[in-house]
């Protein structure tokens, strides 16, 4: 569903990631561990069309979207949950949502989407008129998560959701995101946390300084020497 | 007493067509982070639309106004294309020495076309004016005041009711999350320079037949614009709605009890107070995010 080929990409004069492939099967979990700075969120901002490629190739559902603007390649179907939440602070939760939506028109199909995440997070529909600034964490990364949902999205790619939330809530965060590949929606998963990502996932990637150094199913990785040793603290 | 009266009818009139030159330079400031400095310019624009229309074309005054508003979004759009799309990333100081370079070429341009002599614009308006009571306002004042509301209250409706402005208020907020909701951030920033551009146009095409259109009118109108916005707090539009207001009482007060020599320099009082005692402005908007 999802190619990457040789992807190089960089900041000014750095180069973030050294040519690194990876796939993403259709109904597949797939997550995407690594260290900090090893160039996981740079991996996703790239395919979501944020950060320019230097060489190599996206391809997605057999497009080609290497170098595509974001707005298209949400239009194809790939939409992108980001690092740090990112909710708009100023706007209400409700405005929130629909801007997940923006690039519809089925107006009444859009509507019956919010409701179904009200009704997955019933304290987002007591909020719904309040400024998404002042939610707390766990709240902002519902509403990130359930705003990346109102585009429908074929292929969902998380940026560390679990980032800077309380461990009940990192549970129930992971729980969404099972349930979302269960209900036929592709994942692709950045996480620090290794251990939970390998637990969940369908296959997974190895980042290291911009590079891809193993790959294999959640259980091979977690069985892997190094990566017990380096990430899952022995 | 009837001197204050006067003195607030006259604020607000003034202070209507001030707003619409505050919002246009803080909506720009706000959604794309630069400096506008060919602000004045687009305001003189505006005023010498107001007077081909009118006096060389010898078409309807009130139609006009439309032109001017939409000639100065046409001129906004064709600047923001051609000198800020191009350095889109850069930082902030490269842009404000684009647009000051800008600013110097379009002003000479204007005198370059139009000449030095100061021109007045023809009104449709009886002489006489409207009396009520102790004061009295003319009709083409009155009409300012009007139309200065009415595009106060139609940006209000495009950035809070319409797709486009949902689209402007989420990449003022995070300009990349926006780019991932599918926002044509490129499209949004030329469009918010085109309305400001437009709304600096009209403040011209408004004030120039109140008093008169020269090239450099614009000058003095930049002056008060940054005042406005540096009162309301950057990025704010209420602010810059109320720090126009706040501005024209100024002058206002400051030219009827101190001297009327005093009236252009209240802009600068206030940026020297604001920058002194509140430096974010009277309504300072939450930081930037992103």
């Amino acid at each position: 569903m999802l190619e990457v080929r040789d992807m190089v990409c960089g900041y000014g004069g750095v180069t973030a990631l050294h040519g690194i492939s990876l796939e993403v099967k259709a109904g597949q979990l797939v997550a995407l561990i690594g260290a900090n700075g090893a160039g996981k969120s740079t991996t996703l901002r790239a395919i979501s069309g944020l950060v320019p490629l230097r060489a190599g190739s996206i391809r997605f559902h057999g497009q080609d979207i290497g170098g595509v603007r974001p707005p298209r390649i949400l239009a194809a179907g790939l939409a992108h949950c980001p690092e740090g939440r990112r909710v708009f602070p100023h706007m209400s939760v409700e405005e929130n949502l629909d801007m997940g939506a923006y690039l519809r028109s089925d107006r009444s199909e859009v509507a019956a989407d919010r409701d179904r995440i009200y009704s997955e997070f019933p304290r987002l529909a007591e909020r719904r008129k309040q400024a998404a600034g002042t939610l707390s964490g766990g709240e902002q990364q519902m509403l990130a998560i359930g705003r990346a949902l109102m585009s429908r999205p074929r292929l969902v790619m998380f940026d560390e959701p679990s980032l800077g939330l309380a461990p009940n809530i990192v549970e129930r965060t992971f729980a969404i995101i099972r349930r979302i590949r269960d209900s036929g929606t592709t994942v692709l998963l950045v996480e620090q946390n290794a251990f939970a990502a390998l637990d969940m996932c369908d296959y997974a990637f190895l980042l290291e300084s911009g590079r891809i150094v193993l790959s294999g199913s959640g259980a091979e990785l977690i069985a892997n020497e190094h990566v017990r040793k380096a990430y899952l603290g022995g | 007493m009837s001197e204050f009266l006067q003195h607030l009818l006259n604020t607000l009139v003034l202070g209507g067509t001030y707003a619409l030159l505050g919002i246009g330079l803080t909506l720009i400031f706000g959604i794309m982070n630069v400096v506008n400095f060919t602000h004045g310019i687009l305001y003189t624009f505006g005023a010498y639309i107001m007077f081909i229309v009118v006096q060389k074309l010898e078409l309807n005054f009130f139609l006009a106004l439309p032109v001017a508003v939409i000639s100065g979004w046409l001129l906004g759009a064709l600047v923001e294309l051609t000198l800020l799309r191009p350095f889109r990333g850069s930082d902030i100081d490269t842009t404000m020495l684009v647009m000051i370079g800008a600013w110097i070429a379009m002003q000479s341009a204007t005198l370059w076309v139009w000449g030095g002599v100061a021109k007045s614009v023809p009104t449709p308006f009886p002489e006489a004016p409207l009396v009520l009571g102790p004061v009295s306002v003319s009709w083409l004042r009155l009409f300012v005041l009007a139309a200065a509301a009415l595009l106060i209250v139609l940006t209000y409706v495009l950035i809070n009711r319409t797709r486009l402005g949902c689209a402007m208020r989420a990449t003022f907020q995070d300009h990349d999350t926006a780019a991932l909701m599918g926002v044509n951030v490129d499209l949004v920033y030329t469009s918010t320079f085109a309305v400001g551009s437009s709304l600096a146009a009209a403040a011209g095409a408004l004030l120039g037949p109140v008093y008169v259109v020269y090239p450099q009118m614009g000058d003095l109108a930049a002056v008060k614009a940054f005042a406005i916005v540096i009162l309301g707090g950057l990025g704010n539009i209420t602010g810059a709605v109320i720090g126009g207001f706040i501005l024209a009482l100024a002058e206002e007060l400051g030219a009827g009890y101190v001297s009327s020599g005093y009236r252009d320099a209240m802009g600068f009082l206030i940026i020297i107070a604001v920058l002194i005692f509140r430096p974010t402005g009277l309504f300072p908007r939450a930081e930037r995010v992103g």
